[in-house]
């Protein structure tokens, strides 16, 4: 078993009409055993700014907190909101410092620039090499079949209503095939003026 | 009195002055003088780049100098330690590059080589810079041109013009009449050469000078046959 | 939740997870792989300059992780590098040697050289014993004229008029052991690099998508991405939008968000909606 898969976990991300979507599972488990179904595995990183992070549980809580960190303090010294690409940057080079010694999350960002609102989502593997795309990323235990529900799902520019039945009719559908994720799941739709959170109501096996 | 305190840099006088700073501040205002002026469009540095004999190759030496490609910087004081805060300055504009994949700001450099300046009044075995900086460069967030100071103590500010180096007060009672907030570039660059020839003492050529602008396509050294047409312009 | 956070600013590479790390291989937890570009990248020196091209996939093992990655890194104005192998290896050594140059550039104020770059890039490969996999075509054009090298993972080089490297190296250096003369024309260049790229795209499985080209010559650098999309997406037949309303949820929080409205900031606090 990968140690990814330890715990267990499904993220994606889509970009849609002047927004952006993140969505996760809400497991925690180890390995076939479920511990807990409110596992927050979704972060907020500033008002229009996400980060998703899969992977092994105690590595998605330390990243978060060495990532808050950073964050703060690029903040307080620059004294302005990140834009979600430095955001990337800043991801990037935490992952990659522990290149010869990884921690095991391979994240997904979702925002939306500070000034001028541009939709933005990213992937990372677990070494930080950065992945931005224009339609959707996904990453998590149950990726080939997210990537396979993104495919045949996504369209361009959707509507923040449209998009949440998107990217949450994609995400159930994958997990749903997956044994170590699923278990509820929550969904950020996030606009210029405001973010939604949505959590689903799913299967419970 | 005041030798008593000056053996160590870091030791304060009954005053609660550093002497080794107001010493270091001595050098600076007896050093060659360099002016900046902010302009709507953006920023121009000079400087005077006078020698000591006329057997120097005058264009060998720089004393206006780029540290990103949006960013320049000139001092008055002592060369050799400008070279060295220059070389710091594009170290730490290039780490912050590496690490945000985005262009320092030039309100961040600044703080950053102001920390280094504070470094060398604080610690064992160094002295203080004898230079003063100036440091000109666009914000690409708020679009609008910046010039800051840095002082040997650490201490910086942002000006909208201002003169160092050799009759700094003349000088900035010079540009206290001449500035405006509607100023253009070019006209900037003017006031910048007739605030140099203020304090001018012989022939001020394209030889003799250094001229640096700043706008939104980056920063550059001007060329002496550029130099030698805005000579021209002004008398 | 316990912040192990205080850390100091430093560089260089961290092996604090190391051991750990190690004590899960012992625990029979297989270690994931990281994003790889399966790859085929080649270069070849024409009349007045170099040619760089590069496919666009990514892959994590057998996923196409990324359809559309550039391969073709920024070194410098007049110097590019396209980069086979670990994708992150590939992305940040560029990016650091790029930074390098850079500074190099400053100080002497000369437009750097292709062969600098090549050393910076071969000293740091070997001093990370092949650890650091990047396998890179590193081309430009500066005072000595076109100058084309490949690196190795393990900090060997080689100075070529044509070189290929990456899962797909041999099918495009077998395209350019057949059609490769010297002093080619631009186009005649472009055509025989976008063909050894597009020989890797359809015969290595580990190379895809698209054809990204990159003409150096002395006074100008053409990106060209995407010069071809050999695979094109095949249109959708039909819509597969959900129905609003279609996914049931437990609950919704709509979080307003303070932003700028014509200088004035307006401050709204999280406010609960109703739940189903």
């Amino acid at each position: 078993m990968s140690i990814l898969a330890y715990n267990g976990a499904a993220i994606m991300a889509m970009k849609g009409k002047n927004c952006v979507a993140i969505a996760a599972d809400r497991r925690f488990g180890i390995q076939a055993q479920t511990v807990s179904m409110d596992f927050d595995k979704v972060f907020e990183m500033g008002p229009n700014l996400y980060i998703g992070l899969p992977g092994l549980a105690t590595d998605v809580q330390t990243v978060h907190s060495r990532l808050k960190f950073r964050l703060n303090m690029y903040e307080l010294r620059e004294n302005r909101r990140i834009k979600p690409k430095t955001f990337m940057s800043m991801v990037s080079n935490l992952l990659y410092e522990r290149r010869f010694g990884p921690y095991f999350v391979e994240p997904v960002i979702a925002g939306l620039d500070p000034k001028t609102g541009e939709p933005y989502i990213a992937s990372m593997d677990l070494i930080g090499c950065p992945m931005e795309t224009n339609d959707f990323v996904v990453s998590g235990t149950c990726s080939e079949q997210m990537y396979g529900m993104c495919e045949s799902l996504w369209e361009p520019d959707l509507e923040p209503d449209d998009l949440f039945e998107t990217i949450s009719q994609a995400l159930m559908n994958a997990f749903d095939r997956d044994a170590v994720s699923g278990w509820g799941a929550v969904v950020y739709i996030i606009e210029k003026d405001k973010v939604t959170k949505k959590m689903l109501k799913t299967r419970q096996d | 009195m005041s030798e008593r305190y000056s053996f160590s840099l870091t030791t304060f006088s009954p005053s609660g002055k550093l002497v080794q700073i107001e010493y270091a501040l001595a050098a600076v205002a007896g050093g060659a003088p360099s002016v900046g002026i902010k302009a709507t469009n953006g920023v121009v540095l000079a400087t005077e780049k006078k020698q000591k004999s006329v057997l120097y190759d005058e264009h060998s030496i720089h004393k206006i100098e780029p540290v990103t490609r949006g960013i320049g910087m000139v001092y008055s004081g002592m060369g050799p330690d400008f070279r060295v805060l220059t070389t710091r300055a594009r170290k730490l504009a290039s780490q912050y590059n590496l690490t945000y994949q985005e262009q320092i700001p030039v309100d961040q450099l600044v703080q950053k080589v102001a920390n280094v300046m504070q470094e060398f009044t604080q610690s064992g075995g160094v002295r203080p810079f004898g230079v003063s900086l100036l440091l000109a460069g666009w914000n690409a967030d708020e679009e609008k041109p910046y010039l800051y100071q840095c002082d040997p103590s650490g201490a910086h500010f942002a000006w909208k013009a201002t003169a160092m180096g050799r009759n700094h007060v003349n000088g900035k009672t010079f540009l206290e009449k001449r500035y405006s907030d509607k100023l253009e570039l070019e006209d900037a660059v003017h006031t910048a050469i007739l605030t140099l020839k203020e304090s001018f003492e012989g022939q001020m050529t394209e030889d003799n000078i250094e001229i640096g602008i700043c706008d939104s396509t980056g920063f550059r050294r001007l060329s002496p046959s550029e130099i030698k047409d805005y000579l021209a312009s002004v008398s | 939740m316990a912040a192990p956070c205080v850390e100091p600013a430093k560089g260089g590479f961290s092996f604090e997870n190391c051991s750990r790390n190690a004590r899960f291989e012992q625990m029979g937890l297989k270690f994931p792989k990281a994003y790889k570009t399966g790859t085929t990248i080649a270069g070849v020196i024409y009349k007045d300059g170099v040619v760089l091209g590069a496919d666009t996939r990514a892959t994590e093992d057998t996923v196409v992780a990324d359809k559309n990655c550039a391969k073709i890194h920024y070194i410098s104005d007049n110097i590019y590098c396209c980069g086979a192998g670990t994708a992150a290896d590939t992305e940040m050594t560029t990016q650091m040697i790029s930074g390098q140059l850079e500074l190099h550039r400053l100080a002497t104020g000369r437009a750097p050289r292709v062969c600098t770059a090549n050393r910076l890039l071969k000293q740091m490969l070997f001093r990370y014993q092949g650890y650091i996999g990047a396998a890179l075509v590193l081309g430009g054009v500066d005072s000595t004229g076109p100058n084309l090298y490949s690196i190795w993972p393990h900090g060997s080089t080689d100075k070529l008029p044509y070189v290929t490297m990456g899962s797909g190296s041999l099918a495009a250096m077998a395209t350019f052991e057949d059609r490769f003369k010297p002093n080619m024309t631009k186009e005649e260049a472009m055509k025989l690099v976008r063909d050894a790229i597009a020989a890797g795209i359809f015969n290595d499985l580990g190379s895809g998508s698209n054809v990204d080209l990159c003409v150096i010559t002395k006074d100008k650098v053409e990106y060209i991405r995407p010069h071809e999309i050999a695979n094109a997406k095949g249109v959708k037949q039909g819509r597969y939008l959900y129905k609003r309303g279609t996914t049931a949820t437990l609950s919704s929080d709509v979080k307003k968000i303070e932003f700028d409205v014509i200088g004035t900031e307006v401050k709204t606090s999280a406010q609960p909606m109703d739940t189903q």
